[in-house]
């Protein structure tokens, strides 16, 4: 190419102006549309000043379906159909002869537990049984976030995460990224769904759905910022644990009498 | 300049200015405002309708207050007026709007006190095969005040 000194200093340095302005210029306008204001404020909730959390005693669980059933209620989830928010799952461990020390575990959760569950294997045979409720776990580090292709859910300030109905596109990139299948695909709304621990009812001050049905108080919710708080009691002098933590994921529910067997 | 190199930059201008006009008609206004998300979305669901109204609403002077005197006192009291009676929310908001009444029937008090083994076994429950003769519960039990017969 025949191009003097000066003509090629003359290009390159309009080329940095004008790359430097064009991006200036797009980020301007894209910070435009970007309210002054910083919280979604509307009746005095300020989310900087909370940081939710969630306990479940599986000690206390009794299997009765109560949560799954006031979830479904209160959150709209197609009653009919085989999708929870919060569901339990029953664990029967049973029992192995000395030789072989190889574990049978029998895991099912008839219709989320909504129905109750039937005694179909002879007490007897079992080693041990007990109620695991599940749910969302709200993870600081959460796959089910970072898949998303369009930014349609994403975790709040108080640590909720949640979905975004109008701008998902239901891929259900998050459906197979959550490793604990917390979430599921709603027919009704063509989008993905899951557990919001109630957003709207925590945000105005009241229990999730599931907390306030539960008769034996083996769910627990509150603040993990309230120094005060029964969750921050439980984690802190309580013996929790967390599932999958292996995977790095920081779940916010934090279980009691976790068995070995539960995933 | 040289007209090919002219005629390039024009070009790259029109696309940017093309990209930013797209861009500003595609992506929600409210995107971005907190993080990689429409912020608008958050006041969406924090704006859905409430359906389970907590006990706390049901024990106003005007209203519950006989039964739920007895029921705050009583073992039952760890179960929510709603676990039993159904969210009440619209019932709360304006009264007329009755709740169907509650469950009453041997199997829906079962759900907690049939005998199951997964069960705590502290828990109270019962033989449903030998106890009370296949008579629903509440024809002894008072579910706001169970112990008393």
């Amino acid at each position: 190419m025949d191009i003097s000194r000066r003509e090629f200093t003359k290009v390159g340095c309009r080329i940095i102006i004008g790359a430097t302005a064009g991006t200036t210029i797009v980020e301007s306008l894209i910070t435009n549309g970007i309210a002054a204001d910083n919280s979604p404020d509307q009746s005095g909730y300020d989310w900087e000043k909370h940081f939710w959390g969630f306990v479940v005693d599986t000690r206390k669980c009794i299997g009765c379906g109560r949560c799954a059933n006031a979830c479904k209620l209160e959150n709209k989830v197609p009653f009919d159909e085989e999708v929870y928010r919060t569901w339990i799952e029953r664990y029967r461990v049973k029992k192995t002869s000395l030789e072989t020390r190889e574990e049978e575990v029998v895991i099912d959760s008839p219709n989320g537990g909504i129905d109750g569950f039937v005694d179909d294997i002879p007490a007897e045979e079992l080693k041990k049984s007990y109620h695991v409720p599940k749910l969302c776990n709200h993870c600081d580090n959460a796959p089910c976030v970072q898949v998303c292709p369009v930014g349609a859910t994403y975790e709040t300030k108080d640590g909720v995460v949640l979905v975004d109905f109008q701008y998902c596109i239901g891929c259900r990139y998050c459906i197979q990224g959550c490793p604990y299948g917390a979430r599921y695909f709603n027919t009704e709304k063509g989008t993905a769904d899951k557990c919001t621990w109630c957003y709207h009812r925590i945000t105005k001050g009241l229990l999730p759905a599931c907390v306030q049905a539960c008769p034996t108080g083996a769910r627990k919710f509150g603040d993990m910022m309230d120094k005060n708080s029964e969750v921050n009691k439980i984690i802190d002098e309580e013996r929790i644990n967390l599932l999958k933590p292996d995977l790095g994921t920081k779940p916010k529910v934090f279980y009691i009498g976790l068995d070995r067997e539960v995933k | 300049m040289q007209p090919h190199l002219k005629r390039a930059f024009t070009l790259l201008a029109l696309v940017i200015i093309a990209f930013i006009l797209v861009r500003s008609l595609v992506v929600p206004g409210s995107f971005g405002q907190y993080g990689w998300y429409r912020g608008d979305s958050v006041n969406e669901l924090r704006n859905l309708t409430v359906n389970y109204a907590e006990s706390t609403s049901c024990g106003g002077e005007n209203c519950h207050k006989i039964i739920y005197d007895v029921w705050v006192k009583d073992r039952h009291k760890t179960v929510n007026c709603e676990t039993c009676h159904g969210p009440a929310e619209k019932h709360v908001l304006n009264p007329r709007e009755t709740l169907t009444p509650a469950n009453d029937t041997r199997e829906y008090c079962g759900k907690c006190h049939f005998k199951q083994i997964a069960r705590p076994e502290l828990f109270p429950q019962i033989d449903p095969d030998t106890h009370g003769q296949d008579l629903r519960c509440v024809y002894c039990h008072n579910p706001h005040k169970p112990w008393f017969v």
